[in-house]
C-alpha cells in the first residue's frame, strides 16, 4: 500500500442473513475522483458502510487512507465526509443552520463552523436560499445541503452516495462538474457511486465495477471508455444487409432489436468506425435513421463479462 | 482621467481549514447544547417556544402568588412548599415532557438525520447520551427556575423564622433525580416511534396510566383497611416514586406517607436502569439500520 491510496480492501465479505453484499472484494483506489458503479443492490452502500467502520465486515480487511476500518472507525469518520444516498435533512432548520451544527458535530469549534459553512454552501451554489427552512427546498438544493455537510469540516475523503439521484439533466450536469471540481480544484478525493456508468466516466480518474458484491473490474477511466465504446446506427430496411456487409468488413457487430451496434476497438480510431458505417450504408442505399456515439454503460460492461467468461469472444464472421 | 476602483472581488477558491478539531467530549456537549436550546424554542421557529413559555410560566405562578402570600400575610409555614413543589405541579411537568422528549429523538429517526451524526466521530452512545443530558437538564430548569425564584423571594420577604435552605435544597436535589428519571422514561418512549405525534401520545399516555393506576390502588387498597400496601401502589407515579426518595434522602417533608426504608430508592433505581436499557436497545438497532 502506498501514501496516495485512499482506501483498499482485502477478501472483503459481508454477509446478511439471506443475502451476501460483498463477496471477497479486493480492490484499493488512489487519489482523485473514485467511481464505483454497480446495479442496485451490487454492494455499493455497504462498501462505503464498512469503510467509514460502520458496519463490520464478515472476513477481510479494508484501511481507509491508512487506517484500519474495522478498528479505527472513529478517527477514519473524523477525517473523511459521508453524502448519504437518502434524504436526511431535518425541513425546520434552514441549510445555514444545519450545516453550521454537523460542523460543530465533527468537532469544529463554533466561528470556525461558522466560517466554513458559509464558504462550503457558497462552494455548492447555494445563496440565500441557504436562510431559508430547508422544508422547502426542491430535490436539486437539498442534495446540495447534503454534499456541503461531508464537505463543511475540510475532508481528505468524501464518500457520495448516489448524488446524482433524482436531479434533472442540467441539475445532474452541475452536480458532476460540482464533483469534479472537489476532486480537482479542492484537492479532496472522492468517492462515488451511481448506476449509471455513462455519467461517472465524465468526472472520474479511476472506476471500479462490482456486480453481485463482487470485483467486475477496476481500471484507470480512459482504459475503460476506450474499451466501451461503440457505435449504434438505426436504418428504416436492410438492417441484416448492413450487419453483413459490416461483419464482412471485419467491425465487430451485434444486433439490438432494431439497433445494430458496432464495438470500436480498443486501440482503433473511432473515426474510421464511422467512416466505415457510411460507406457501407451509401453502398447498400439505405435510409440511415440514426448514427450515434454510445457511451459506456454499466449493461455493457455486464453483457462484455458474461461473454467474456464461458468462453473467449468469437469474432464476428 | 480613470479611477482605480475601490473595491474588488475576489474569487479566493477553495480553502482548507487548518484549525483546531475539538475532540468527540466537544461533539457531544454542543448536541447536547443544541438540543437543550431546542426544547426551549431557542433557534426554533416562534410556534416551537409557545408550549416551553407557556408551560414554565405556568410553573413560575405558585412560585408567584406563594410570594405574594408571604408578603402580605407574613406567616413562616408559607415558605415550607419546596418539597412538595415537583407533586403538586406534576401534570405541567409531564406536559412539558411529553411535548419534548419527542422532539429531541423522533425528527433524527424520521428524516434519517442520525446517519449523519453517526458518520461523525460521535458514537450512538455519545448520541443518546446528549440526548438524555438536554432533556434533564430542561426538566431540570423547568423545576429549579420556580424553586429559585420563591427561595430568592423568601430571602428578600424576610419571614418572621428561619430560612427553609434545607427545604429549597432537599427540592433542588429532589428536582435533579426526578430530571434525570423522566428524560429516560421520556426519550425511551418517545425514541420507539419516529413520529413526533405518536411520541406524544404515548409519553403523555404513560404519565396518565401510571397516576391513574398509583391512584386507584392506592384507594382501594385503603379503603379495605391495607395502608402499608397502598403506600407501595402510590410509587407506580414516577412523580411519587421520586419524592419518596426525596423524602426519604433529605428528611424533608411528603406530600403523601410512603413506604419506609431502601424500597423506593431501589425501585427507582431500577426503572431508571430499565428505561437506560431500552433506548440503548433501541438505538443499537436504529444505528444498523
Amino acid at each position: 500500500m502506498t501514501a496516495s491510496t485512499c482506501f483498499a480492501t482485502e477478501g472483503l465479505t459481508k454477509r446478511f442473513p439471506r443475502v451476501t453484499a460483498l463477496d471477497a472484494l479486493t480492490v484499493s483506489a488512489g487519489t482523485g475522483v473514485t467511481g464505483l458503479v454497480g446495479a442496485n443492490g451490487a454492494g455499493k452502500s455497504t462498501l462505503i458502510k464498512i469503510l467509514l467502520g460502520l458496519a463490520a465486515p464478515t472476513a477481510g480487511r479494508a484501511s481507509v487512507l491508512g487506517m484500519d476500518a474495522i478498528t479505527q472507525g472513529p478517527q477514519i469518520r473524523r477525517a473523511v465526509g459521508y453524502m448519504p444516498e437518502h434524504d436526511c435533512l431535518p425541513p425546520d432548520m434552514s441549510a445555514t443552520e444545519f450545516v453550521v451544527h454537523m460542523a460543530r458535530m465533527s468537532g469544529l469549534p463554533r466561528t470556525a463552523a461558522r466560517e466554513r459553512a458559509a464558504d462550503t454552501l457558497r462552494h455548492v451554489g447555494l445563496q440565500e436560499e441557504r436562510y431559508r427552512p430547508i422544508g422547502g427546498y426542491s430535490t436539486g438544493m437539498r442534495q446540495r445541503v447534503k454534499l456541503a455537510q461531508a464537505l463543511v469540516h475540510d475532508p481528505k475523503l468524501i464518500f457520495l452516495d448516489e448524488p446524482t439521484n433524482g436531479l434533472d439533466p442540467q441539475g445532474r450536469d452541475e452536480m458532476l462538474a460540482l464533483i469534479r471540481r472537489i476532486g480537482t480544484e479542492f484537492g479532496i478525493s472522492v468517492l462515488v457511486t451511481s448506476h449509471l456508468l455513462g455519467e461517472l466516466e465524465r468526472v472520474c480518474d479511476h472506476v471500479i465495477v462490482i456486480d453481485g458484491g463482487r470485483l467486475l473490474r477496476s481500471s484507470a477511466i480512459r482504459e475503460f471508455t476506450r474499451t466501451t465504446q461503440a457505435v449504434a446506427i438505426e436504418v428504416e430496411d436492410g438492417l441484416e444487409s448492413l450487419a453483413e456487409r459490416l461483419g464482412r468488413m471485419g467491425e465487430a457487430v451485434a444486433v439490438q432489436g432494431r439497433l445494430l451496434t458496432v464495438q470500436v476497438p480498443p486501440d482503433a480510431d473511432p473515426a474510421r468506425t464511422f467512416d466505415a458505417v457510411r460507406d457501407a450504408v451509401c453502398d447498400l442505399d439505405l435510409h440511415l435513421v440514426r448514427l450515434e456515439q454510445r457511451r459506456g454503460r454499466i449493461e455493457d460492461v455486464f453483457k462484455e463479462n458474461t461473454v467474456k467468461d464461458p468462453a473467449p469472444k468469437e469474432p464476428a464472421v | 482621467m480613470t479611477s482605480e476602483p475601490t473595491a474588488v472581488i475576489h474569487d479566493i477558491g477553495y480553502r482548507h481549514y487548518e484549525g483546531p478539531r475539538l475532540g468527540r467530549a466537544n461533539a457531544v456537549y454542543a448536541l447536547a447544547v443544541h438540543s437543550l436550546r431546542g426544547t426551549f424554542g431557542l433557534g426554533r421557529p416562534a410556534r416551537a417556544k409557545i408550549i416551553p413559555i407557556l408551560l414554565m410560566v405556568i410553573m413560575l405562578l405558585p412560585a408567584a402568588v406563594t410570594i405574594a402570600a408571604m408578603a402580605i400575610l407574613k406567616r413562616p409555614e408559607l415558605g415550607a412548599e419546596y418539597p412538595t413543589y415537583a407533586v403538586v405541579m406534576q401534570p405541567v411537568i409531564a406536559i412539558f415532557m411529553a411535548a419534548q422528549s419527542p422532539y429531541l429523538v423522533a425528527p433524527d429517526l424520521r428524516f434519517r438525520v442520525l446517519p449523519l451524526y453517526l458518520s461523525r466521530p460521535l458514537g450512538v452512545i455519545d448520541y443518546v447520551i446528549a440526548k438524555v443530558a438536554a432533556l434533564t437538564v430542561a426538566l431540570f430548569l423547568l423545576l429549579a427556575v420556580p424553586l429559585t425564584v420563591l427561595f430568592v423571594g423568601e430571602l428578600l420577604v424576610d419571614l418572621p423564622g428561619p430560612l427553609h435552605t434545607g427545604d429549597y435544597a432537599a427540592a433542588m436535589g429532589g428536582a435533579v433525580i426526578l430530571a434525570l428519571l423522566l428524560a429516560l422514561i421520556g426519550i425511551a418512549l418517545a425514541s420507539v416511534t419516529p413520529r413526533r405525534g405518536l411520541g406524544v401520545a404515548s409519553v403523555i399516555a404513560f404519565y396518565l396510566f401510571t397516576s391513574a393506576v398509583a391512584g386507584v390502588f392506592y384507594l382501594v387498597l385503603s379503603a379495605t383497611g391495607r395502608d402499608d400496601t397502598a403506600a407501595w401502589a402510590l410509587l407506580i407515579n414516577p412523580f411519587f416514586l421520586v419524592e419518596a426518595v426525596q423524602s426519604a434522602l433529605f428528611g424533608v417533608v411528603a406530600s403523601n406517607g410512603y413506604p419506609p426504608g431502601p424500597g423506593a430508592f431501589l425501585i427507582l433505581v431500577g426503572a431508571g436502569a430499565l428505561a437506560a436499557t431500552g433506548i440503548l436497545l433501541r438505538y443499537r438497532k436504529a444505528a444498523s439500520a
